[in-house]
């Protein structure tokens, strides 16, 4: 019955707010739901990992909601880097466990101790140490445009995202009836 | 074209996922290039005895006919469309 409720109040959220998911749309792209070839994540990850430590940047598409609003599921790619140091606020891909890969936002760090958090996660967080990060997003890549990571109103975004935590299982809802 | 001097673009490599043999794009200038190519067991092969070399299609077809037992006229044939593949794809430059 919850669901079903849910259901509704999404499917109604979605023609309330048709106009801005039309701008919405527009300006960032729309979810693909063509089939592509997918590797197993963790060995793929493991690759990415291997590629980055080797110095070579790469670019790559991002599978799951873990980091909505910023990163969107198969719509959106990410440029990864090495970097010497990582600080709060930077989205990192990095080993958690062992073989077990995830790219999300550091948002604490003590020393070399790390706490992760996805942006689109509301509770779950993953402590890791700096030496497990393999590197960090240095540009947001979307279908109609590219933002890098230290572009100043998406740090703004991201650090009013934080700050709203407290209600982000609303605004994730909302998000939901517009991407 | 059949004849042009072919090299693979800067930044391309040949990597080996779960047992799969597939090219990656890798650097700033390859940041628009959001294909992950998959090659087969003759591709690869060729990949691995062209790559960072200058080649030809011709280069390509007699690599085919040392390592399989495959005439001189189909070895030329997918060796041929094998490179417009590639070309089309963004994996070579001349």
């Amino acid at each position: 019955m919850k669901e079903l409720i849910k259901r509704l109040i999404r499917a109604l959220l979605r023609v309330l707010l048709t106009p801005w998911r039309r701008r919405y749309q527009k300006r960032n792209g729309i979810v693909s739901n063509q089939p592509r070839h997918e590797l197993p994540n963790d060995a793929w990850l493991g690759e990415v990992s291997q590629m980055l430590s080797e110095g070579k940047p790469y670019a790559i598409y991002v599978k799951g909601y873990s980091m909505r609003p910023f990163i969107e599921h198969t719509r959106d790619r990410v440029f990864l880097e090495k970097r010497e140091t990582y600080n709060v606020g930077d989205a990192v891909l990095a080993q958690i466990a062992p073989g077990h890969y995830v790219l999300h936002r550091i948002i604490e760090r003590q020393g070399d101790n790390l706490t992760l958090q996805g942006d689109g996660n509301v509770r779950g967080v993953e402590l890791c140490k700096v030496q497990d990060v393999s590197g960090m997003v240095t540009q947001y890549i979307r279908p109609q445009r590219i933002i890098p990571a230290d572009d100043p109103k998406l740090i703004r975004r991201i650090r009013l995202w934080r700050r709203l935590r407290p209600i982000r299982r609303y605004l994730l809802f909302v998000y939901k009836a517009i991407v | 074209m059949v004849n042009d001097m072919m090299r693979i673009k800067k930044g391309f490599e040949l990597r080996e996922v779960c047992g799969e043999h597939i090219i990656v794009a890798y650097g700033r200038e390859n940041i628009d290039f959001n294909k992950v190519i998959s090659l087969n067991e003759s591709a690869t092969f060729l990949w691995k005895n062209i790559f960072d070399k200058d080649f030809t299609a011709e280069t390509m077809a007699s690599l085919l006919c040392q390592e399989y037992e495959v005439d001189a006229e189909t070895a030329a044939r997918d060796a041929q469309a094998l490179l417009d593949e590639w070309i089309k794809v963004g994996l070579v430059c001349s």
